[in-house]
């Protein structure tokens, strides 16, 4: 399988890294330390040792789902820019099955996954469905039911299944949490459904006739309605299914990693996923790529702050970088002036 | 009497197209000038040449004999000269006065004289008769009234040339009548106006001269005494009958397309059906002729399941339809090649060999297991078998439509549509845009699905195209079907006065 297909699809986003780690590094140098051992740190931190790399592994599972989750509304045509929501909601889900409803074990924790999916799917339908038939619009939609679902959490977490005088929420018990991939690491399975469903949803989009038509949809909604696609089910499949994806990412971070909800849970998971589809071009494929790309920096800015003494808020600073380049470099490409440009080279080359 | 205007000599260029050649256009104190011809005619390029919005290439602009170089809009509107847009230029969420006093310049400061500005503009009402509610809102306001908020927005810049671009296009016949008493007013008290219009009776009755634009250039002016009807037709379209290359049929046969009094919007006198009725029989085009936006555009979609009909009965292949729906009328063995290739016809970021198989990907040929399997090699080898036959030329069936020549792209579409043996071709300005060799390659296509026993439904705001490849011309004007015509022996004028709007004449 090719990952991008044109080659600017892969150039713009190594050059807009590229370039973000450059301004990165004279921001660390004015701030006077050495930005060769501050990328130093940094790799060590992500690949140092194997608890690191397995903490890197944590970090990715989260970002893979929420970036597939803007990915996949992406790809037909409709910004959903409540993957944080629809997580949180797969979470709280998930506690409500394995610490409410009393019952432990493996099939606990299968339950609480699919509820998970089911209520992201449900919260992911709520923008699409008022979207299609009233037609408001679903960025507004899909934000706002990000406060809903933070605010509902908040409740559950202070009220309904608090765990003594902390504001959080009984932990998930041993037996129906995610296996771990392996002893002494903390990555689970949950990494392993997480690349699944990315290939799963790569083979959609470009191997059958759904994805296709869906695909069609997002590039052209009047053009497919001619050719007698069902658009508003598209948009509304395409509402349900990324929702489904966020839900079930909720639902494997609360059962594999953080094991209860508390204040702050998938605080700019949503964003991040948005940004991440967005740098991967929407290629699901790419999408893991760069989620890990995203963890790489997440855990190794940790050990950067502690060995070099850069804080961790200037990772933030070359992440938000990488996004304004690689957004603004694919802005670029498609100037027409530079279209022309690129013409007459090719053209300049054939007649050599 | 005294010139206000005089345009001399005025070409405009793009490229290697001249959309006007040597034009000479006057105006006189207190007359009603109108600008005949055809969409393409040149009308909207010399008024934006006057208002500024185009430089001319060549030619001159005298304002009260003074030669002019009117560079922006807005200094034609110093000038003097107002235009009433067809599509009005009204910010819809703010009030009658607050659209007339936007962007007006001769208050200086910061602050707007609210009691002075609106004691002028009632002044300006009162005196031409211009009825508004100065503190309505745009959106609440009717049609009729928002054209005279654009005229009031003109007048209180002091303009003392009003052009009105096909200003009765969306008005009611009641509002119609109140514009012309308006205009009456105008011209008593000495202000002049560019009349833009190709509907006769309105032509005919408002106009002191009129100067008939076709094919970029002027073909005379005439004032009114002097002329008719007829004669205004005649010289708008300006056609000799050219024998067909193509072969005229008479097909008597099955009929694919019949539809009864159909309505559609019919409030509407633009972008509606009124009471629309005919048929197609298989093995014949039948051209829609008439100028744009007098309903085509609407029967084009009703007749591919785009839109649904207010009432009236559409029967396909001699079984009333009940869903109006794209895949229904698909389903049903219809092809379309829709007026707008980009926006309706090619998913412009999609390959040319993904907008080829476009809507079969669920078919057998295409996919297995249910279409959860597509089989690309076939994809692949189907769309470069199409590019040999259709002659599309691209540098592989990979490249993007968006990146082809329009030509091209409708050779894709064509590739599309009319394989796999339609009963009924939808084609609407299939032509438009494209060059000699594409044109010929277009029509040649659609004769020979005739030739295979197809219906061809052709739209077409080109009467060239519709007189060469039709065997029945219906003319279409406001959305009601002025007459039918036979193909193999045309009578242009009588076609040439429906498209203006007047009904009488058929025979």
């Amino acid at each position: 399988m090719k990952l991008g297909g044109k080659s600017e699809n892969v150039i713009i986003p190594v050059i807009a890294v590229l370039l973000a780690f450059l301004i990165g590094g004279v921001i660390i140098a004015a701030l006077g330390s050495s930005p060769v051992d501050a990328v130093g740190y940094l790799v060590q931190g992500a690949f140092g040792s194997k608890t690191n790399v397995g903490a890197t592994l944590v970090k990715v599972t989260p970002l893979i789902f929420t970036g597939l989750c803007a990915c996949f509304a992406y790809r037909c045509g409709v910004f959903n820019l409540g993957g944080e929501g629809q997580f949180i909601v797969g979470a709280v889900t998930a506690v409500w099955v394995t610490v409410g409803w009393g019952f432990e074990g493996p099939l606990a924790c299968v339950i609480a996954l699919l509820l998970g999916a089911v209520a992201g799917g449900i919260w992911g339908a709520i923008p699409g469905l008022l979207k299609v038939f009233r037609g408001l619009n679903e960025m507004i939609v899909s934000i706002m039911l990000n406060y809903v679902a933070t605010l509902f959490m908040g409740w559950v977490y202070t009220e309904l299944l608090r765990d003594g005088s902390v504001p959080q929420t009984f932990p998930v018990p041993d037996a129906s949490r995610l296996g771990r991939l392996m002893p002494g690491m903390r990555a689970t399975w949950g990494l392993v459904i997480a690349v699944l469903i990315a290939v799963a949803i790569y083979y959609f989009l470009f191997n059958t006739s759904k994805g296709f038509q869906l695909r069609a949809v997002g590039l052209n909604a009047t053009a497919s309605r001619y050719q007698g696609f069902n658009v508003r089910r598209y948009v509304l499949l395409s509402f349900i299914v990324s929702g489904a994806i966020a839900g079930l990412g909720g639902a494997i971070e609360l059962l594999g990693t953080q094991f209860r909800l508390m204040s702050g849970f998938a605080l700019g998971f949503g964003f991040d996923g948005v940004a991440i589809a967005l740098i991967a071009q929407l290629n699901p494929l790419a999408t893991v790529l760069v989620a890990y790309f995203f963890a790489v920096l997440r855990t190794g800015a940790t050990t950067m702050q502690v060995g070099s003494g850069v804080p961790t808020s200037v990772i933030d600073i070359i992440q938000a970088l990488v996004i304004i380049f690689a957004v603004a470099g694919m802005a670029f490409v498609k100037l027409p002036g530079f279209k022309q440009l690129m013409l007459n080279r090719q053209r300049g080359k054939k007649e050599e | 009497m005294e010139e206000i205007l005089r345009m001399e000599h005025i070409t405009k260029r793009f490229g290697d197209v001249y959309a006007n050649r040597n034009i000479n256009f006057d105006v006189q104190r207190g007359e009603v000038h109108t600008l005949l011809g055809e969409n393409g005619a040149g009308k909207s390029t010399l008024m934006n040449v006057l208002i500024g919005l185009y430089q001319p290439t060549e030619g001159n602009i005298y304002l009260h004999g003074k030669p002019v170089k009117i560079e922006s809009p807005a200094q034609a509107v110093k000038l003097g000269i107002g235009m009433v847009h067809q599509h009005f230029m009204l910010v819809e969420a703010m009030t009658v006065f607050q659209n007339i006093i936007l962007g007006d310049k001769r208050e200086k400061g910061v602050f707007i004289n609210t009691d002075k500005a609106r004691k002028d503009i009632l002044a300006i009402s009162e005196k031409y008769g211009l009825d508004i509610q100065l503190d309505a809102l745009i959106t609440d306001i009717s049609v009729g009234e928002q054209q005279r908020v654009e005229i009031l927005k003109a007048l209180y810049r002091d303009a003392e040339l009003l052009i009105l671009d096909e200003p009765t296009a969306a008005l009611t016949d009641i509002e119609v009548e109140g514009l012309f008493e308006v205009i009456d007013r105008l011209k008593s008290e000495g202000k002049s106006i560019i009349f833009i219009s190709h509907k006769m009776r309105e032509v005919l009755h408002v106009s002191d001269r009129i100067t008939i634009l076709r094919a970029g250039e002027t073909v005379c002016t005439l004032p009114i005494q002097e002329t008719n009807g007829p004669e205004l037709a005649n010289l708008m379209i300006g056609r000799e009958l050219v024998p067909s290359q193509y072969e005229k049929v008479e097909a008597g046969g099955e009929k694919v397309l019949v539809l009864q009094h159909v309505d559609y919007n019919k409030t509407r006198k633009h972008n509606g059906l009124n009471d629309v009725s005919l048929t197609i029989a298989k093995g014949e085009i039948l051209g829609i002729a008439g100028v744009d936006g007098n309903g085509q555009s609407q029967l084009a979609e009703l007749v591919t399941g785009v839109v649904t009909p207010d009432s009236g009965d559409v029967d396909l292949k001699g079984s009333k339809v009940f869903s109006f729906d794209p895949l229904a009328f698909i389903k049903q063995s219809v092809a379309h090649i829709p007026e707008d290739r980009n926006l309706q016809g090619l998913v412009g970021n999609m390959s040319v060999c993904d907008n080829i198989v476009l809507k079969r990907t669920n078919s057998k040929e295409f996919s297995s297991a249910g279409g959860w399997r597509l089989n690309k090699r076939a994809m692949k080898s189907y769309a470069d078998a199409m590019k040999e036959k259709y002659d599309i030329r691209c540098a592989s069936i990979e490249q993007e439509t968006r990146n082809l020549s329009g030509g091209n792209q409708q050779k894709v579409i064509l590739a599309r549509e009319l394989e796999g043996d339609p009963d009924l071709i939808v084609a609407v300005h299939p032509t438009r845009g494209l060059d000699i060799g594409a044109t010929r390659f277009v029509h040649d296509s659609l004769i020979e699905s005739r030739e295979k026993g197809c219906g061809v439904l052709l739209i077409s705001a080109d009467f060239d195209e519709v007189l060469e490849m039709s065997d029945r011309i219906l003319v279409m004007f406001e959305g009601e079907i002025m007459g039918e015509y036979s193909g193999k022996t045309p009578p242009i004028e009588q076609i040439s006065l429906a498209m203006a709007g007047n009904k009488g004449v058929e025979e």
